[in-house]
C-alpha cells in the first residue's frame, strides 16, 4: 500500500518548485525521486476533478497555458505521461490526501472495491458539461443566468444551439412566452442575453445589441449579426426574413 | 412583594418586552405559573424544521400566536441534492392554523412546498392576514396569488423571494381590489412572465405606504421611470430589465425619476444591464446601503464607477466580473460594508474567465472594518490569505468560501488549507456560520472543534480523511445546530460515538459519505427522538447493505416519524422493516 502510494506520487509530475512534500509519516524530496522537466506553465495545483470518476477533465482536455491566474491544467508537453497515470489504479485516491495516518486501516472508505465516496455522487451531463450534483453550490436559477450566451461573429462557441428557447427569467418562472438567446460579440469577454420576442425587426434587434455592448450606432456598421442554425452553420441573420426567426 | 406574587397582567406586560425565542424559552422554565403566562402571550414562533414538531402541538402550547415562521427542506435542496417530492408540505400547518390561529397575521415560509390550495385556505380563513413571505418555495401558481390578492383585505407584505411560481395565464395583480391601499412591500422579482403593468401601476398609486417594490424582469426599463414617479417614497427598489434602446429621452426621464426618490436605500434587479443606463441611478448612490448586482453582467470598470459612488454601502451582492480591481475600489470607498457576496459568472468553466482571486477578498478584509459576512466564489486561495483575512477581521460572523474546483490546495504551497481555515476559527471567535472548500484534511476539523465554539452552521464538501474529522466537529462545536456534509470520507464511528450530540442539533445532512445502513439503523433504534431518514432513489437501502448510504438526513423531533415520506425516503427506526405508506 505504502509502496503503491509512493509509486503514484513518483508517477505524477509535480510543480517546478523544489519542495519536499510533507505527508504524514512520509517525507521525501521530489527532486530526488525522479527527473522532471518543469515547463513554463505554473501547474500550481492539479485539477482534482479527474478523481470523481467523471470525464470532467479527461487528459485530452489539458491545455498549455501560462496564464498567471494559476491555471490548473498541466502542460500536455510535460515529460511525464498523464495518460499512463490515469490508467493506473487506484483512481479514487486523491492527490495530497493520503490516508497515511492509517496506512493499514481496513476501513479506509476509499478502498478500490468500495463504492468510493468520491464516485458515488451522481455526475450529471448537461449543458454545463459533466459535473457533480450539488457542486458548486449555486442555486438553479443562478445557473440558468450563467447560460445566456449566444454568438455574434468570432469568439468561442459556448453553445451549439443558436436559439435557446427557454423560459428565460431569473428565478425559475415557468412561463415560456419569451425566447431568450445568448449574444456574444467578438472581442468582448462578457456575453449578453436578450429576449427575441421583444423585437420586431433586425434593425431594432441590432440596435439594442449595439447598445448592450456599449457601442455607438455609427460603429454598428462594422459589425454583422450572425446566427448558428441547427446544423451548426453560421449564417448571416439578415438573409432570412424576420418572421422566420 | 416577591416576584411570584406579581399579578399576571403585570408579568405579561413585562414579558412583552422580551422578543427573543431563547429568552422566552428561559422564562418559561422558571416556574409553572411563568410557563403558563408566557405561553399565552407568546405572539411569534419560529420552527426551524417543520417536521420537528406537529402543528397541533405548536398550537396547543402557544394558542395566541400571530406570526409563524417555518422552514422545510434541508439547505442542500437549493443545490439539487434533495429529490422532488421529498416533503416540506405546508398544507397540514395551514389547515391546523386555519382553525387554531384564526387571527394569524404573518406567515413566513422557507423551502417549503406551498400549493394553491394552501394559499386559498389562507385567504379564506385568516381574516387579519397581513404578511406572506415565500422564500425559495414552490408548488403554487399565480392562481393562489390571485386568491391572496383578492381576499386578504389588510395585506401589507407579499414577498416571493426566489420562489418557483407556475404561471398559467391570469392577471392576478388586478385581483387586488381598489379598496386595497395597505401594501407596504411587494416582491415579485422571481416571476417569469409579465404582469399587467396598468394593474401594477394602479396598485402602486393607491398604496401610499409602499416602501419596497421588487419588479420582475418582464417590466421594461422605459416604464420604470413612470412607476418611480408614482412612488417616490420607495425605500427599496428592484428594477426590471435594465436595458432599452439608447435614447436620450429615456435616459433623462429615468435619471429624473430616480433623483426624485430621496428615500431609496436598496437597489436590486438590473437584468440585462446596458452600461449606458447605469448613470441614471447615480443620484441615489450616496444614500444606498444595499446593492444587489448579482444578475448584472457588466464589467469591472462599470461596476467600479457605480460602487465608488456608494460610500454608505453596507451590503453588496455582485458577480465576479467585479474582479480584484473592483474589490479594491470597494475597499477604498465603502467603509461601512458589512456583507459581501461574490457569485461566479461561469461556475462550470474549466478556466477562470475573470481576474478575481483571493486578493480581492484580502483587500476588502483590510479596507472594511465592519465586514462580518462573506460569501465568496473564487478559483484559488492560499493559507496566507486566509490567515490575513482572519487577523484583519476577527469580528467575522459568517464566512462562506467556495473554491470552485473541489480539493484545490493552497496555490502557493500546494498544501491543504487547514491552517488558513484554522486561523479563521481561531481569530473569529463569534463565527456562527462557516462553509469550507479546497483541499482539507482532518486537521481543519480539529481546529474547528477546538476553536469554533459559537459555530451554529457548518457546510463541508470533499474534505477530511477519516472519521476523526467528523468526530472533532461533533464533539467540539458546542453551539452546532446544522451540519451538512457532501462527499467526505466520514463513516459510522464518529456518528455513533456522538449520537447524543445529534439531539442537541436541528439537523445533520450527509450525502455521498461512508455511512453504512447498519449504523443508520442502530442510530434510529437507539435514539427515539431522532428521525433517521435514508434517501435512496434506486431502491430499499437494506437490499444492498454493503454499500454506504447515499443520502442521510437526521433531525430531532418530538413527533416521531413523519407520515408524508415518499417512496424513496426510509425512516430507519425500530421497525425499519415496516414502512408506513
Amino acid at each position: 500500500m505504502i509502496h503503491m502510494m509512493m509509486e503514484l506520487q513518483l508517477g505524477l509530475a509535480l510543480p517546478s518548485i523544489a519542495t519536499t512534500h510533507h505527508v504524514r509519516g512520509f517525507e521525501f524530496d521530489l527532486n530526488n525521486s525522479y527527473v522532471y522537466e518543469p515547463k513554463d506553465s505554473d501547474p500550481s495545483s492539479w485539477n482534482i476533478n479527474s478523481y470523481f470518476g467523471s470525464s470532467a477533465s479527461v487528459p485530452g482536455k489539458c491545455s498549455t497555458t501560462n496564464s498567471s491566474n494559476g491555471n490548473k491544467k498541466r502542460s500536455c508537453d510535460d515529460a511525464f505521461d498523464y495518460e499512463q497515470v490515469r490508467a493506473v489504479p487506484p483512481r479514487t485516491l486523491p492527490l495530497f490526501n493520503w490516508n497515511s495516518r492509517y496506512p493499514d486501516d481496513e476501513d479506509d472508505p476509499r478502498d478500490l472495491d468500495n463504492n468510493s465516496s468520491f464516485g458515488s455522487n451522481k455526475t450529471v451531463d448537461d449543458e454545463d458539461g459533466v459535473h457533480v450534483v450539488g457542486w458548486p453550490p449555486i442555486k438553479n436559477w443562478r445557473k440558468k443566468l450563467c447560460h445566456q450566451q449566444h454568438h455574434i461573429p468570432g469568439g468561442r462557441v459556448k453553445n451549439n444551439q443558436a436559439v435557446v428557447a427557454n423560459n428565460g427569467s431569473a428565478c425559475g418562472g415557468r412561463q415560456s412566452n419569451s425566447m431568450y438567446v445568448k449574444v456574444k460579440m467578438e472581442g468582448v469577454a462578457i456575453a449578453r442575453k436578450i429576449d427575441l420576442t421583444l423585437y420586431d425587426s433586425f434593425e431594432t434587434l441590432t440596435n439594442t445589441l449595439i447598445g448592450m455592448f456599449g457601442l455607438w450606432l455609427e460603429d454598428s456598421y462594422d459589425y454583422q449579426l450572425t446566427y448558428q442554425d441547427r446544423e451548426g452553420d453560421w449564417l448571416i441573420a439578415k438573409d432570412v426574413p424576420w418572421r422566420c426567426v | 412583594m416577591s416576584y411570584s406574587s406579581l399579578p399576571e397582567d403585570v408579568l405579561e406586560h413585562v414579558f412583552s418586552f422580551v422578543q427573543s425565542d431563547k429568552d422566552r424559552n428561559v422564562i418559561s422554565l422558571v416556574c409553572k405559573s411563568w410557563y403558563e403566562i408566557e405561553r399565552w402571550c407568546r405572539r411569534r414562533i419560529f420552527v426551524g424544521n417543520c417536521y420537528a414538531v406537529s402543528p397541533r402541538m405548536a398550537i396547543r402550547r402557544f394558542p395566541e400566536v400571530r406570526s409563524v415562521e417555518l422552514k422545510g427542506k434541508p439547505h442542500f435542496a437549493d443545490f439539487n441534492l434533495v429529490p422532488e417530492g421529498w416533503g416540506g408540505y405546508v398544507y397540514p400547518w395551514i389547515r391546523a392554523m386555519a382553525g387554531g390561529y384564526p387571527w394569524l397575521e404573518e406567515l413566513k415560509l422557507k423551502r417549503m412546498v406551498v400549493t394553491d390550495e394552501s394559499l386559498e385556505l389562507i385567504a379564506k380563513s385568516l381574516k387579519n392576514f397581513k404578511v406572506l413571505v415565500l422564500s425559495s418555495c414552490e408548488g403554487f401558481s399565480t392562481h393562489g396569488l390571485a386568491a391572496i390578492a383578492a381576499d386578504c383585505k389588510n395585506l401589507k407584505e407579499l414577498d416571493l423571494w426566489e420562489s418557483d411560481v407556475e404561471d398559467p395565464s391570469g392577471n392576478w395583480l388586478s385581483k387586488f381590489p381598489d379598496t386595497c391601499t395597505s401594501l407596504v412591500s411587494l416582491n415579485i422579482a422571481c416571476l417569469g412572465s409579465e404582469v399587467s403593468f396598468s394593474a401594477l401601476e394602479r396598485l402602486v398609486v393607491r398604496c401610499p405606504n409602499l416602501r419596497t417594490l421588487r419588479l420582475n424582469r418582464a417590466v421594461p426599463l422605459e416604464k420604470l421611470a413612470h412607476l418611480l414617479r408614482q412612488a417616490p417614497q420607495l425605500v427599496e427598489l428592484g428594477t426590471g430589465t435594465y436595458s432599452a434602446d439608447l435614447r436620450p429621452d429615456i435616459f433623462s426621464n429615468l435619471a429624473g425619476a430616480f433623483s426624485g426618490c430621496k428615500e431609496l436605500k436598496s437597489l436590486s434587479g438590473f437584468w440585462d444591464v446596458v452600461p449606458a443606463y447605469l448613470p441614471a441611478v447615480y443620484s441615489v448612490c450616496s444614500g444606498l446601503t444595499t446593492l444587489n448586482l448579482s444578475y448584472a453582467t457588466i464589467q469591472s470598470p462599470d461596476l467600479i464607477k457605480l460602487v465608488s459612488q456608494c460610500p454608505k454601502l453596507q451590503c453588496l451582492w455582485v458577480l465576479d466580473y467585479i474582479e480584484d480591481s473592483g474589490l479594491e475600489a470597494l475597499a477604498a470607498t465603502c467603509k461601512d460594508l458589512r456583507e459581501l457576496r461574490v457569485f461566479p459568472s461561469e461556475p462550470f468553466g474549466d478556466e477562470p474567465n475573470v481576474s478575481l482571486t483571493e486578493q480581492g477578498l484580502v483587500l476588502v478584509s483590510e479596507g472594511c472594518p465592519k465586514l462580518e459576512s462573506v460569501l465568496y466564489f473564487c478559483r484559488r486561495m492560499s493559507n496566507d490569505a486566509l490567515v490575513t483575512i482572519a487577523k484583519n477581521r476577527p469580528s467575522m460572523i459568517r464566512f462562506r468560501l467556495c473554491i470552485i474546483d473541489p480539493q484545490t490546495p493552497d496555490y502557493l504551497t500546494l498544501e491543504p488549507l487547514d491552517v488558513g481555515f484554522g486561523a479563521i476559527v481561531q481569530h473569529c471567535k463569534d463565527l456562527r456560520r462557516l462553509s469550507l472548500s479546497g483541499l482539507l484534511t482532518d486537521r481543519v476539523f480539529e481546529y474547528i472543534g477546538t476553536y469554533a465554539k459559537k459555530l451554529e452552521m457548518l457546510s463541508v464538501a470533499f474534505a477530511g480523511e477519516s472519521d476523526l474529522g467528523l468526530h472533532h466537529v461533533l464533539s467540539g462545536c458546542d453551539s452546532l445546530r446544522k451540519l451538512e456534509i457532501m462527499d467526505c470520507p466520514f463513516g459510522d464511528k464518529a456518528l455513533l460515538a456522538n449520537a447524543a450530540k445529534l439531539e442537541t442539533m436541528r439537523s445533520l445532512w450527509m450525502s455521498s459519505c461512508s455511512v453504512s445502513f447498519e449504523a443508520c439503523k442502530l442510530l434510529g433504534q437507539k435514539m427515539p427522538r431522532l428521525n433517521v431518514e435514508v434517501i435512496d432513489e434506486s431502491g430499499p437501502p437494506d437490499s444492498r447493505p454493503e454499500l454506504p448510504v447515499k443520502k442521510l438526513y437526521i433531525y430531532r423531533t418530538v413527533t416521531g416519524r413523519r407520515i408524508d415520506m415518499p417512496g424513496f425516503v426510509w425512516n430507519v427506526g425500530e421497525d425499519s422493516a415496516l414502512r408506513l405508506s
